[in-house]
Formats: C-alpha cells, sequence, structure tokens
C-alpha cells in the first residue's frame, strides 16, 4: 500500500469515530462518506452526504468529520464537501451496519 | 443553505405546551368541563382551548418552528419571531379562558376578555404562518408533507378567523348578521377545521417526513400520498367554501358541507393510514423504538376516532356523542402522537445542544443513550389504557369514573414529562460520557443564545 492510500485508510478510520448520532453508528459505515483523497501537501478532501438533506445536525457532522480527518497524523486541513448527488439511502449501510439496524449488536 | 440550525424557541414551546396539557388533565379529574359539564358549557369550552390552543397547538407550532426548515432544506426566515409569538399565544389564551369563566359565572371584571383573547390569539398565530409561509415560499417547489403543512397552515388562519369572529360577536363588538350567523351555526366548521384540517392534516404531512427518518424508511412518493393529499385538501375546501356559502348565501345548515368533508377526511385517513403501514413494514431499522411504537398506537385512535364519528353521523347523535368522538381524537390520537414524538425530539435536540459540536472531538453517545425506553414505556400504556377507560366512562356517561381514567391520565402525563426533564438534564448518560464544562449543558426550556451562534 502506497502512503497516500495507507493516509486515505488513516482518514477512513478517524471517520469512523464520528456517529451519526441518530441512527447511532459510524457515518463511515453508514455509508455518510462518499470519497476521501489526501494531496501531496495533507489536505484530505472528503465527500460526504447526510441521511436527510436539511437535517439540524449535517453542519456538526461535517464539522465533525473535518475535525477527526485533522486529527489524523499528516493531515494538515480536511476540506470536506456536502453533496446530494446522489441521494444517501439505506442499501449504502455496510453489513455491519445494518446488522446493527437489525438489533442483532 | 443545507443544512439548517437548531430551533432556539422549540423547547419553550413544547415546555409551556406540556403544561397546558397538565393543567387541563387536572381539570378533568377535578370535574371540570366535559362530561361533568354539557359539550358547550363554558367550562367545557375553556377546557377544550386549552387543550386545542395551549397544548396542541403549541406543541405543533412548536415542532413546525423546527421541521419545517427540515422539509424543506431552508433556514427559518425569521428566527426569532416565535418567541413573540409564543408570548402573543399565552396571552392571548389565559385572556380567552378568563372570558369563558367569565361566561361560566365567576366574576372576572367587566373587561372583554374573550375580545383580547381572540387578539393575542390572532396575533400569535398570524407572526408563526407569516413566518413558516415566507419559509415555505422561500423553499418552492415544495415536496408533499410540506404541502400538507400549508393546507394545515391555511385552515388555522381560517379557525383563528372564525374564532375571532365569535369572540367579537359574543363580547359585543358587532351585531353583524353575517357575523352573527356565524357565530350561532359555524361552531362545527371552526371545530373540523381545527381538529381535522389544522392539527389532523398537519400531523399527517409531518408524520410522512418524521417516521420515514426515524425509521429510516424509503420516503419514496407513492399514488396512494398524493390521494391522501389530494382528498384531504378537497375535505379541508369544502369546510372553508362550501360551509360558509351553506350558511350565509343559501341560509341552509352547515350539516351537508360538513358531511361531505368527513366522506372525503375519511379516504384521506385510510390512505394515510395504508401508508404508515408501509413505512412500518418497510423500515430498515427494524429493532422499533418507543417513540415509533407508541405512534402506532396513536394511529389506532386515530383509526377509532374515524369510525366513532362515522358511526355517531350515521345514527344521528352526533350531539349526545360528539364529545367522547373529540375527547379520543385529541386524546388518543394527537396527544398519544405529540407525546410519543416529543419522547424522541427532545432526545435528538438535548443530543444536538450538548453533544454536535464535540462530534470528531471526542466519543460522543447516541440519541438513544440519552432515553431510557424500559423505564418511560410503561406510563406511555397507561395513559393510552386510561384514554380508553375515559372513552369508556364518556359513552357510559359515567362522570366520576372518567375522573378516575382522567386521573390516570395525569399520572402517566406526569411521569412522562418527568422522563423528558430527565432527557434534558442527561440523567441516563453514562458519567463518562457526559459533556465537560457548564457550558455543554442545556437549559430546561430557554436557549442558551451562544450555542446557536455560528
Amino acid at each position: 500500500m502506497s502512503d497516500e492510500n495507507a493516509l486515505v485508510e488513516q482518514v477512513r478510520q478517524a471517520l469512523r469515530g464520528v456517529i451519526d448520532p441518530e441512527i447511532g453508528f459510524n457515518i463511515v459505515d453508514i455509508g455518510l462518506i462518499y470519497d476521501v483523497a489526501v494531496d501531496e501537501g495533507g489536505i484530505a478532501r472528503i465527500t460526504m452526504t447526510t441521511t436527510t438533506m436539511g437535517c439540524p445536525a449535517t453542519d456538526y457532522l461535517r464539522s465533525g468529520a473535518g475535525e477527526a480527518a485533522q486529527n489524523v497524523e499528516g493531515v494538515h486541513w480536511a476540506d470536506v464537501r456536502l453533496t446530494y448527488d446522489p441521494h444517501w439511502t439505506p442499501e449504502m449501510m455496510s453489513s455491519v451496519a445494518k446488522e446493527y439496524l437489525r438489533g442483532n449488536r | 443553505m443545507i443544512g439548517v440550525s437548531l430551533s432556539r424557541w422549540t423547547m419553550s414551546y413544547f415546555t409551556v405546551a406540556l403544561l397546558a396539557l397538565l393543567g387541563a388533565e387536572i381539570l378533568m379529574v377535578a370535574g371540570f368541563g366535559y362530561p361533568n359539564h354539557a359539550v358547550f358549557a363554558p367550562q367545557t369550552i375553556a377546557l377544550v382551548h386549552l387543550v386545542a390552543v395551549g397544548w396542541l397547538s403549541l406543541l405543533m407550532c412548536g415542532a413546525l418552528i423546527q421541521f419545517v426548515p427540515v422539509l424543506v432544506a431552508k433556514s427559518l426566515a425569521h428566527p426569532n419571531l416565535p418567541v413573540v409569538a409564543l408570548i402573543l399565544l399565552v396571552v392571548g389564551l389565559v385572556s380567552l379562558i378568563v372570558g369563558f369563566l367569565d361566561m361560566a359565572g365567576l366574576s372576572v371584571g367587566s373587561t372583554p376578555w374573550l375580545g383580547l383573547g381572540a387578539i393575542g390569539i390572532a396575533a400569535g398565530f398570524a407572526l408563526n404562518v407569516w413566518n413558516l409561509g415566507r419559509t415555505l415560499w422561500s423553499a418552492r417547489p415544495i415536496g408533499l408533507p410540506a404541502r400538507f403543512v400549508v393546507l394545515g397552515l391555511l385552515s388555522l388562519m381560517a379557525v383563528v378567523s372564525l374564532g375571532s369572529i365569535f369572540s367579537a360577536s359574543l363580547v359585543g363588538w358587532t351585531t353583524n348578521d353575517i357575523l352573527l350567523r356565524l357565530t350561532s351555526e359555524g361552531i362545527p366548521l371552526h371545530a373540523a377545521l381545527g381538529l381535522g384540517g389544522w392539527l389532523t392534516f398537519t400531523a399527517m404531512g409531518v408524520s410522512y417526513r418524521l417516521l420515514a427518518m426515524f425509521m429510516l424508511a424509503p420516503e419514496d412518493e407513492h399514488r396512494t400520498s398524493r390521494f391522501a393529499f389530494m382528498t384531504g385538501s378537497a375535505a379541508i375546501l369544502i369546510l372553508l367554501i362550501v360551509g360558509p356559502t351553506c350558511l350565509l348565501i343559501l341560509g341552509q345548515s352547515v350539516a351537508h358541507p360538513m358531511l361531505i368533508a368527513l366522506g372525503l377526511a375519511t379516504v384521506s385517513l385510510s390512505l394515510y393510514v395504508q401508508d404508515m403501514r408501509r413505512l412500518y413494514r418497510t423500515r430498515r431499522r427494524l429493532k422499533i423504538e418507543l417513540n415509533a411504537r407508541m405512534a402506532a398506537v396513536a394511529l389506532g385512535g386515530l383509526g377509532l376516532g374515524n369510525l366513532l364519528l362515522l358511526l355517531v353521523t350515521a345514527t344521528g347523535q352526533t350531539d349526545r356523542r360528539i364529545g367522547a368522538v373529540v375527547f379520543v381524537l385529541a386524546f388518543g390520537w394527537l396527544t398519544g402522537l405529540g407525546l410519543a414524538k416529543l419522547y424522541k425530539i427532545v432526545a435528538f435536540l438535548t443530543w444536538l445542544e450538548c453533544y454536535g459540536a464535540l462530534l470528531g472531538k471526542r466519543v460522543t453517545p447516541r440519541v438513544q443513550d440519552l432515553v431510557n425506553e424500559p423505564r418511560t414505556l410503561p406510563w406511555f400504556w397507561l395513559y393510552f389504557l386510561s384514554v380508553v377507560a375515559a372513552l369508556a366512562a364518556a359513552s357510559l356517561e359515567a362522570p366520576i369514573a372518567f375522573r378516575i381514567a382522567a386521573l390516570g391520565m395525569l399520572i402517566a402525563t406526569a411521569k412522562i414529562c418527568f422522563d423528558l426533564v430527565s432527557i434534558r438534564f442527561l440523567r441516563s448518560v453514562p458519567a463518562s460520557m457526559l459533556p465537560e464544562g457548564d457550558r455543554a449543558w442545556p437549559r430546561l426550556f430557554l436557549p442558551r443564545l451562544q450555542h446557536f451562534q455560528r
């Protein structure tokens, strides 16, 4: 794995520390993180969404994702972009998150 | 604007609303109003307005100033206007109730309380309708749930207009024949537009979105939802236009438009219940939360209320039985749904206030960690069982049994309120997850303005 890919994986791992408060599970496994990239200059570019457009938690989730990414060594700044194209659907959740919502975890 | 802010005044609306509900239940336990007094006795009318305006309408307004922005993904047009509206509504409601007590023979001086009350209530609702209306207008074209809210707000304006005319007539501010005729025969329109158009139709619209959000169910727009909207809107427009036309131009009673509106509303409600069943069936969150479970019971109250309304209309017992029907719609359906949704919304808003700014910086609890569902659930059951008992007592014309059942409702409501306060004070959150420092702790019902500054 290249250094860049390793850093992207570390950012993803850090984002797993941020939860969607309503669903109660991390934003990576819920499928809210559409893309993570890290530039050579240590700028993390994150594209994410929320489960509902207009949700009052949107700004908190966005800044929370930025905070978590910036805590990763090698990341100097995080640029978090919100998108609703495509809209989030429950199908985007990982099997772990789906299992959680079935009440088995 | 994609994300919307927390509403500053929603918790204040909820607090005043819950106090009004507790006050109304205390009055019922004390034997004040229906069924100890006649349906149209001033005591009953005072009680009805305490429930309809003080509890249900303030609850609805508090929810709308938070969730209309969510429905249309736009910020509220005037974030601080709701507090001015709340003050006007509370002052207006107190004056109105004093006016009804005056009519009941309790001497409260010669002030025209009813008229002043109507002015306060009309001004308060007008500010909220203006604020919500501007927010909705700025988001055109709006989705189906928001369109339900628009029709609900239209109904509210009609209800308030009719109520203001009634008050002006009763205090002698007008002797206009048309307005006096509306006052003597327009009460069914006022009640149907209030309970059906404003409170029920708006609750339907909001629940399409909220239940789907909270249960992670697909939000696809179905043909049944569109028909539910169309038939419900037609019922409201018939009450709004055909009702007064029959009364004032054709010189007839409002019975026929009321019947047609009831038929259309029944179709709308049936389709709505079908949609709600689909939401529950297709939800991704299989472990169902208290708010969704109790909302389903409240939907049963809506079905029962509608069935009873059809039954008393078909058997010609409207005058004798309408009190029991209104009771089950107000307490089984609207109050049941309101308390269930409050349990979720208060936890969600409290979480955002306490932990929103901490996301990404430290481990945060889930919204579910703020509540203790096993502790609260039995009290919801006590509430609903007490409503059924009170309905049976009212139907059997047994006032003492009704008061005992109302005591059950009061105890259950008080405990649910206590649990809501516990949520606000984070009593269920593990100590290791409590927010650090005083600043992050929420106030019970007033906003910490610095929390909302961006």
